[in-house]
């Protein structure tokens, strides 16, 4: 872990770094969910889990673990996703998903919200929280 | 979670006491610096003076989500070449009525454009401003409804809108701002989009009226036309509840870092001073790690058919039979034929210009872009040319 680490700050200077990223539910939802079906979530085309339950996605603010997200599940930057994000909020179109603070917030959040989605660096994943997917 | 308490600030500022809804507040900012190189025209407002107020602004919106799919939305911007004098640029209610339907009402922008609704938001797009020989009037912010239909139609996601209202306020038109009225605005926009792909169709009518007032030799021409009766060729002048149209045709493309875009349109006001209208414009960009490199070409083509000329008369018979001249003075033989002055005002209208741009962003921070423009603009009516090189910074919050 704690080479994982080194190695990302060295890497972050330079070039991406290559964490991986836990897309993660509530222990109880049972829906499947693709990478398809989580880049309509975070991009607001999809507000729904496939049971039809009114989905509560959240991200983080701002870190690699962002980067990483947008740019493997969602194929752009995380500029891009900013962009993206602001031609809709400020058209009344849409609201993104809530940015958290840490990726502590985001497994609390969504350990206790059985309709929640989010994202956490796959070395944080807890017992209290489903993966349906790494990228 | 630092703009949750602001947010919280403000609604007990505000209200007194703090209220359980969801209040978000966002903002988007814009400084830019620009300048002509020569001084024989101005261009996008600006002349061979530095200038870090002409296309600088800033915005808050503010939105609330009171529950039950309605919420409301203010968003308040003050632009630099308005002295930052704040504004309500958009104050509506939206109302889910599905996963799929949206209905608002209140003050909003008219799609017309591709980038209309968020022409301001700099960020949003790798211009300092997008292509302005297409995006004349894109700013216009009637009060009504609309309806946002999307949806999945195979592997394409749609949007649908349809949009009514009014608006009643300054238009530069025949000068900088003149009071205009569009009423019953009608019109749909439909954008489809697929994986690298988006296409784009919008269609708007409205009957126009726009005051000739503030030129005083529109007005002396349209006095003199009413003093000879020539109701005909005085309503062809005047812009008077008169059909207008817009048509927009555009096209997106994102592939591998690549892009490619396009909008061409059409602006007609049916018989009245306003010349036919069309434009276009093609950018081609390149992404290279947080640099986007880009390439624009626009032309601007307004002007009225030939038919639309030599339609006042030079001579008029009276009661009594005998035939007078239709001009300014009828007892001076000299005195300039109102035909004359007619042709003049309808060939003033007349548009046509070309402007190449070449460009950088460079996104150095999450939330904000640099940018780097430098535009030519063609005059080919008057036969001259300027560059404007300007700087932006622009950011979202």
């Amino acid at each position: 872990m704690k080479n994982t680490i080194a190695t990302c700050i060295l890497l972050a200077a330079s070039a991406h770094c290559a964490a991986e990223v836990s897309v993660i539910v509530h222990p109880s939802n049972g829906n499947a969910l693709d990478k398809d079906s989580i880049a309509k979530i975070y991009l607001g085309k999809t507000k729904s889990f496939g049971d039809g339950t009114k989905v509560q996605a959240v991200g983080l603010n701002s870190g690699n673990v962002v980067d990483e997200f947008t740019s493997n599940v969602l194929g752009k930057s995380s500029s891009q996703y900013k962009a993206y994000w602001s031609k809709l909020i400020f058209t009344g179109k849409g609201t993104p998903p809530e940015g958290l603070d840490s990726e502590q917030a985001v497994l609390d959040f969504v350990a206790g919200n059985t309709d929640a989605i989010g994202y956490v660096d796959s070395g944080k994943v807890t017992g209290a929280v489903k993966v349906i997917g790494k990228f | 979670m630092k703009k949750r308490l602001i947010a919280v600030a403000l609604c007990c500022a505000i209200n007194g006491a703090a209220y359980g809804a969801d209040l978000r507040i966002n903002g988007f900012a814009s400084i830019v610096a620009g300048s002509t190189t020569d001084d024989n025209m101005s261009v996008f407002g600006y002349e061979d003076e530095i200038s870090f107020s002409n296309e600088s602004m800033f915005a808050l919106q503010v939105s609330s989500d009171l529950g039950n799919g309605i919420s409301a939305t203010a968003q308040i911007v003050a632009r630099g070449n308005e002295d930052y004098d704040a504004g309500f640029e958009w104050a509506y209610i939206s109302y889910d009525i599905n996963e799929h339907l949206r209905l608002s009402a209140g003050k909003m922008r008219l799609p017309l454009f591709r980038y209309s609704d968020f022409i301001e938001v700099g960020y949003a797009y790798r211009w300092v401003r997008p292509p302005t020989s297409v995006y004349s009037f894109a700013s216009t912010t009637p009060t009504g409804m609309s309806l946002l239909y999307t949806s999945q139609l195979g592997q394409w996601d749609s949007s649908l809108q349809f949009v009514y209202g009014r608006y009643e306020g300054k238009a530069s038109a025949i000068t900088d701002s003149d009071d205009s009225t569009l009423n019953d605005i009608t019109g749909f926009n439909w954008t489809m989009s697929r994986d690298w792909l988006t296409l784009r169709a919008s269609y708007v009518v409205a009957e126009t009226s726009i005051s000739l007032n503030n030129s005083a030799p529109l007005v002396g021409l349209s006095g003199a036309l009413q003093n000879y009766g020539l109701q005909e060729q005085l309503s062809q002048l005047v812009i008077d509840k008169d059909d207008g149209s817009f048509l927009g045709l555009g096209f997106a493309i994102d592939y591998n870092n690549f892009l490619l875009d396009g909008e061409y349109t059409e602006i007609e006001v049916d018989n009245s001073l306003l010349p036919e209208q069309s434009q276009y414009y093609i950018s081609a960009g390149y992404r290279l790690e947080d640099w986007t490199f880009h390439v624009t070409y626009e032309e601007n083509d307004d002007k009225h058919p030939s038919s639309r000329f030599n339609q006042v008369p030079t001579t008029i018979t009276l009661a009594n039979g005998s035939v007078v001249p239709v001009s300014t003075d009828p007892s001076n033989p000299n005195a300039p034929l109102i035909r004359d002055l007619m042709n003049g005002a309808l060939n003033a209208t007349r548009v046509n210009t070309n402007t190449m741009t070449i460009g950088a962003r460079y996104d150095f921070h999450p939330s904000a872009a640099f940018k780097i423009d430098w535009s030519r603009l063609d005059n080919d009516v008057i036969n001259q040319d300027n560059d404007v090189i300007a700087v932006a910074v622009d950011l979202v919050f």
